[in-house]
């Protein structure tokens, strides 16, 4: 109980959510790359501005109630047809562009999510060590 | 998330079958008889995509449905003196253009780097996932 409370204060349950987040939209990057030849096939994408957006209401909630009564891990990341490409003969809506560039922003959002959580993690154990990092 | 890199394993598989398509087309391209001896020009192969790892696996990936013969006509050039050309001198070559072969042979090629690039993305992400537990 201790250590839950220790590691769920602060930002790292914010920097846990992101870390799943980025997860989740690397897998379907990976699956828009894998079919960018299939025909028919429609990209998907997650819109990391609606998961932001859930993710400050909760802040929001969890500011002004007790400790502990407002959790992240309910927030939906729903899976969307982003309209904004242009259909090619084979009926396929793939910009290469755009999913290499998302792919780059994904990679480097996880990337730093993880180090800030790393970080977070190493000084809860520099504390319990009793020494200063 | 593991599931990842089997994922871009399915994508570097279809896009290499795509390239050995690409590439029995291109030997063939002046071949007008079958495997029998007979006069039947080489149809040319298309490999068609169809999203899903296949197999009968309901993992999200991409394979190949299938090697589908090309339907459209033979090329046919003015040629008597080939030992197959019919009795107005018209032999039947392989229904291959060169220019479509070579854009897909680079199409291919970009698409298999771009899945590559995707799997060592995807090995740096876990690397720093992992980093959090060392």
């Amino acid at each position: 109980m201790f250590i839950d409370r220790l590691m769920n204060q602060g930002n790292a349950p914010l920097l846990e959510q992101m870390v799943k987040f980025t997860q989740a939209r690397h897998r379907l990057i990976a699956e828009n790359i894998v079919n960018a030849s299939t025909p028919n096939y429609r990209t998907k994408d997650i819109s990391i501005e609606k998961f932001q957006a859930q993710l400050r209401e909760r802040v929001e909630k969890r500011s002004q109630s007790t400790p502990g009564s407002v959790g992240f891990n309910d927030i939906s990341t729903e899976v969307e047809d982003p309209k904004r490409n242009i259909l090619f003969h084979d009926r396929n809506n793939r910009s290469m562009e755009q999913i290499m560039s998302d792919q780059s922003q994904n990679a480097l959002l996880h990337n730093l999510m993880t180090e800030l959580l790393r970080k977070q993690f190493d000084s809860v154990q520099n504390a319990l060590k009793e020494r200063v990092s | 998330m593991f599931d990842v890199l089997q994922m871009g394993a399915t994508g570097l598989r279809a896009q290499r079958t795509r390239m050995d398509t690409v590439a029995s087309n291109v030997l063939n391209i002046n071949t007008t008889r079958n495997e029998k001896g007979e006069a039947a020009p080489f149809r040319r192969r298309m490999a068609i995509f169809q999203a899903g790892a296949g197999r009968g696996s309901n993992k999200p990936g991409v394979h190949v449905k299938e090697i589908r013969l090309d339907p459209s006509p033979f090329n046919e050039r003015f040629d008597p003196g080939h030992p197959d050309a019919d009795a107005k001198g018209i032999v039947k070559y392989p229904n291959i253009d060169m220019a479509t072969e070579m854009v897909n042979m680079l199409e291919a090629s970009r698409a298999y780097e771009a899945t590559v690039s995707m799997m060592e993305t995807s090995k740096a992400m876990y690397n720093s996932t992992l980093r959090l537990i060392a």
